[in-house]
């Protein structure tokens, strides 16, 4: 085995270009399937920890009756938390949140918008929170409030602008007040951004009339804390929270896959019509071995051998060029031309491939186990040679 | 000459088969590659192009600055003499009307008392004549997942998940509540006849198709459209089409000069996201096949190089009967010109071949999932599209890379002893 | 609209009854209680039946509602649209809190609740909810201030309310009553923080079997653009016996 490894190494090393070539190509397809499969896992490891770092945090709370996408149900869903739990969100370590719902009058039309009040001591998520604290902008009586860029930008408000909301508070009594917008946030999540005005959750207790009650609670880690909670709320998980991206990232993963096929096909192609040719300018070789004793499956094998050392051969070339490339996509990212939070999908302009030793040694085993086979299939010819004929170098 | 190397290809089948084989499936390849990527890349546009851009879409200007309102009171109010324009005009272009409003679902129970609500976003567009396109262009048929497309006036079909949240059942009635544009409240009641899954959380949470006669009726808008929505027949968006169309009817009149509602026409590329879109996926459509194009070059180049290191031993006998090393060469660069020409023809011919099929039937990548349901926002179907460009992009790696090849093969005629040659049987 | 014009009239009279005690007035000759109580005088009746239309203006569209209301006290209303053909036979029922319609085109009684009460009717500057305020000024409000102002020539008592619980939609109102007639002639309705939400003027007094009354009313959300929503008393009878199967369900099929 060894020494048909030898000879394979020293075979393909002297017939110089075409060898190069056919590597060349091989580790291509090497470093272009790992470098697209990096980019989707990247993508889907970037949307979940985006969302999770700006919306989810490590799983919810939410009152049984809340509905983020029902308006209808937010007037009935808030509760007061323990106050064990209210001292833990003082100290900021959930990110609690009070949904209600008013209106504003951008062109002199009634456009329904979702006020988020949030804590604004809150280190659980990414929203830049500390904006909004009445000390900062105690100079204006208008309510300091937030939006994300896409909000503003259709609304057509920018950082200072006032405007005026109204709202029913828990009586149903209208009220109405100025709000300046302090901070527009950029950020890669849209489902913390459109249709939204972040605000103190206090001061929005206080428009309410909510003395301490929340709607929904960020978790900044694992944790069960199924004590803290009255059965009024209900623990809702990361897996379900991020149901909706992973389905996104699967279906255009399988999108991707004859992009691996048609690279894979075109070095198999390369390899196939060397061997084709292998074979058939080295019959005299081949007979020589079998004179010399070699059964025929053994110098099929020496054949085989010598076309999966093109993997070999591949993958050292794939790690010389490939994993700076890598490495600089991973450190830097792949920059997208396009500002993908409008889509509405959660992502951001650059994306950070992601590859693990899982990835990368199922892509070698992959390619290596497909240039076997088709150096197999050619040099199974050997076998139906005459070794009498071959030796005198002729096809039978 | 060319006689004489054509016989010579066909006779001496190790001479044509396999190079011929090889620049064929590679030609194909990267003829199916270019089409399959530029297909793809044109994905995300289609769906909104298909949902609610339009290739080109007419509507009046108010309502064009503020479209996410959906304010139906600001719609185009005599469309019918609008499409007949239109049609005369782009007589090329699929026109369709759409009408999209929000409206509020009362589902009651069996005596008639409110047992569900819930709000629900509206899409009208024709479902029920005979000569719509929508069914096709929204996949409808596919993506129906209970019942069945509506057949006659007042049937619907709702999102699986609203209809499962309001509990309303195939066949059964409920009572649509929304402002005519008038803005007073209409009530009708509506039958849902199936329902269907979108693929896009916004529109399986909540929405509604209705037939465009039936949204008409209900909104009190007699012949008026929110918008006209322009396909091209192809069903492919071209920028340039579109822009030429846009600047000839937007300098035309139409109305009254004064008229604050006169219709104006916008292309898919006037939507900054569609346009950001729609160059992402020129971009990365050429990188793609630029890589492919290389990946296929080098693979082609070693076909040619293989193509001429196999006759060697021919080169040798020739060089020996006295024929001369530059005609021997030059027979090689013939030769290899008709195999890369014959090949690369028949390569791209099978690779549109494929992607045509791909184009027409699209491939059901969903069908490999363990959840099978199609849905109309990602339908789960990949298509490819042949442009212009995939009839001829497979000659460059299929003509070029070859003679290359044997170009470089050729060398070793001149480099090599004449026994040499001889002696590489 | 029917029962907005009815509690509009109607209601506010009420607060006479809680007036006599509020002393914190203005030194004007006529008391708060009094100006109120000739309104009332004016304007109240045990039943009435009117004809009126109502005019929607959108940006581009205007539209004209005709309806017949019976109306008995303060808790019930009955409304059917007569014009125009699309609206006719679309009725309404008011029974204390509780608002039905029925739509021809439907042929469904729908309660309406919750948030289909922030509805505006018939698309006008007025929602369910403000049509079924059934507030009792006099007991929900109470009189901060009265002075005497020329409101559109009109020599006219300007009367500030403040609500005295904190579950009234409106936190605050301002009424204009002109001095010589005591008809209402508008009425400003302010939000908790003070801003203006909507308004409703009054005008074209006439004079219905003996009383004054004004038989236009223009109604305006004062946040949203537009001109506002018209209302025009057509014709109206006062202390008429009304049949009281108007005033059930079963009228609305």
């Amino acid at each position: 085995m060894k020494l048909a490894i030898y000879i394979a190494f020293k075979n393909l090393l002297g017939a110089g270009l075409r060898t190069w070539i056919n590597v060349l190509v091989l580790s291509f397809s090497f470093v272009a399937i790992i470098w697209i499969k990096g980019i989707m896992l990247g993508w889907d490891h970037q949307a979940k920890s985006q969302l999770i770092e700006w919306e989810i945090g490590h799983g919810q709370y939410w009152h049984t009756n809340y509905d983020p996408n029902d308006s209808f149900t937010w007037d009935d869903s808030h509760a007061s938390p323990s106050d064990t739990l209210l001292n833990a969100i003082k100290e900021g370590r959930y990110a609690a949140i009070l949904v209600a719902q008013g209106v504003i009058y951008p062109e002199g039309r009634m456009v329904p918008v979702c006020l988020k009040g949030i804590n604004t001591t809150q280190q659980v998520l990414k929203i830049p929170t500390s904006f909004l604290s009445q000390e900062e902008n105690s100079k204006s009586s208008a309510i300091p409030v937030m939006m994300g860029a896409y909000m503003a930008n259709s609304c057509q408000l920018k950082e200072g602008d006032q405007f005026l909301v109204r709202w029913r508070d828990k009586d149903g009594v209208f009220d109405a007040r100025e709000m300046e917008l302090v901070k527009v946030f950029a950020t890669p999540v849209p489902t913390v951004d459109a249709g939204q005005i972040w605000l103190d959750c206090s001061t929005l207790q206080n428009m309410m009339g909510l003395n301490n009650e929340i709607t929904l609670l960020s978790l900044p880690s694992n944790e069960s804390n199924e004590l803290l909670f009255s059965n009024e709320f209900q623990f809702k998980s990361k897996e379900f929270l991020l149901s909706d991206i992973e389905k996104m990232v699967q279906m255009k993963s399988k999108g991707q896959s004859v992009f691996y096929l048609v690279l894979l096909v075109l070095a198999m192609l390369a390899i196939f019509d060397t061997q084709v040719l292998s074979v058939f300018k080295r019959r005299r070789e081949i007979g020589t071995y079998i004179a010399l004793g070699y059964t025929r499956s053994e110098v099929v094998r020496l054949f085989t051998i010598e076309g999966g050392v093109y993997a070999l051969l591949a993958s050292a070339l794939a790690l010389l060029y490939g994993y700076p490339f890598l490495l600089w996509q991973y450190r830097n990212g792949f920059k997208m031309p396009v500002d993908v939070a409008e889509f509405g999908i959660a992502g951001s302009n650059h994306i950070y491939p992601l590859f693990s030793l899982a990835l990368i040694l199922g892509t070698f085993l992959l390619i290596a186990f497909t240039t076997l086979l088709v150096s197999y299939l050619p040099a199974r010819k050997i076998a139906a040679l005459n070794p009498a004929e071959t030796l005198k170098g002729r096809l039978s | 000459m060319i006689r004489f190397i054509l016989r010579g290809l066909l006779r001496d089948r190790s001479r044509s088969t396999i190079p011929l084989l090889v620049v064929a499936v590679g030609v194909s390849l990267s003829v199916f590659m270019h089409a399959y990527v530029t297909g793809i890349m044109g994905d995300m546009v289609r769906q909104s192009a298909h949902y609610s851009e339009g290739h080109v879409k007419v509507l009046t200007r108010p309502y064009a600055e503020m479209a996410h309102l959906n304010p139906i009171d600001l719609s185009i109010l005599n469309a019918s003499e609008l499409e007949e324009v239109l049609v005369h005009q782009y007589p090329e272009m699929d026109w369709v009307h759409r009408i999209n409003f929000s409206a509020l679902v009362d589902v009651p129970d069996s005596l008639g008392e409110t047992k569900e609500q819930g709000p629900a976003f509206v899409m009208g567009l024709d479902l029920l004549s005979d000569k719509s396109t929508e069914i096709k262009r929204l996949h409808l048929t596919e993506a129906l997942v209970r019942g069945r497309l509506p057949q006659h006036a007042g049937e619907v079909l709702l999102s699986e998940q609203f209809a499962k949240k309001l509990s309303v059942e195939v066949g059964e009635e409920f009572t649509l509540i929304a402002a005519t544009v008038y803005g007073n409240m209409a009530y009708v009641n509506f039958t849902m006849s199936g329902t269907i899954h979108h693929g896009s959380p916004a529109f399986d949470r909540g929405s509604m198709l209705i037939d465009l006669s039936d949204a008409r009726d209900f909104l009190a808008m007699e012949q008026g459209s929110a918008q006209i929505l322009g396909f091209f027949a192809d069903g492919f968006y071209n920028d340039d089409t579109a822009l030429e169309m846009k600047n000839s009817f937007n300098t035309l009149e139409h109305g009254e000069a004064e008229d604050e509602y006169a219709p104006i026409m916008l292309c898919l590329a006037d939507n900054p996201t569609m346009a950001l879109y729609l160059g992402l996926g020129s971009q990365m459509g050429m990188w793609i096949s630029l890589v492919f194009l290389l990946t296929m070059s080098l693979v082609l180049w070693n076909a040619g190089l293989l193509g001429g290191l196999r006759r060697y031993q021919e080169f040798g006998i020739r060089l020996a009967i006295g024929e001369e090393k530059s005609h021997v060469y030059r027979s090689l660069l013939w030769e290899s010109l008709a195999v890369g020409t014959i090949g690369s023809a028949v390569g791209t011919a099978i690779g549109l071949f494929f992607a045509y099929l791909l184009q027409h039937y699209g491939l059901n990548i969903e069908a490999f999932s363990e959840n099978a349901s199609q849905s109309v926002m990602m339908p789960g179907i990949i298509r490819a599209r042949i442009t212009p460009v995939d009839f001829y992009i497979g000659f460059v790696p299929g003509l070029v890379s070859t003679l290359i090849g044997a170009g470089l093969a050729g060398i070793g005629v001149y480099r090599r002893e004449t026994a040499r040659l001889m002696n590489e049987l | 609209m029917t029962r907005l014009f009815v509690s509009f009239i109607g209601k506010n009279l009420l607060f006479i009854i809680g007036f006599f005690a509020i002393t914190n007035l203005i030194n004007a000759q006529i008391t708060p209680a009094e100006v109120l109580e000739r309104v009332d005088a004016n304007l109240s009746a045990n039943t009435r039946v009117f004809v009126s239309e109502m005019t929607i203006h959108g940006k581009r569209f205007s539209q004209t509602l005709q309806s017949k209301t019976y109306s008995a006290g303060n808790s019930k209303a009955f409304t059917e649209y007569l014009s125009p053909a699309r609206e006719a036979g679309t009725k309404l029922l008011m029974l204390d809190d509780k608002l039905w319609i029925y739509t021809p085109s439907s042929d469904r009684t729908i309660q309406l609740s919750g948030h289909m009460l922030k509805q505006s009717v018939m698309g006008s500057d007025l929602s369910y909810e403000d049509l079924m305020s059934d507030t009792k000024l006099t007991e929900e409000y109470e009189v901060v201030s009265m002075l005497s102002e020329i409101y559109q020539d009109r020599k006219s008592y300007l009367m500030e309310l403040v609500a005295r619980t904190e579950s009234q939609s409106y936190a605050r109102r301002k009424m204009w009553i002109d001095a010589e007639y005591f008809v209402p002639l508008k009425e400003e309705l302010y939000a908790k923080s003070g801003q203006l939400l909507k308004q409703a003027s009054m005008s074209d007094l006439k004079q219905i079997q003996g009383r004054w009354f004004p038989t236009q009313m223009v109604y305006r959300d004062m946040l949203k653009n537009g001109k506002g929503t018209e209302f025009r008393i057509l014709s109206m009878e006062f202390n008429q016996a009304i049949p009281e199967h108007l005033f059930s369900k079963a009228v609305l099929r």
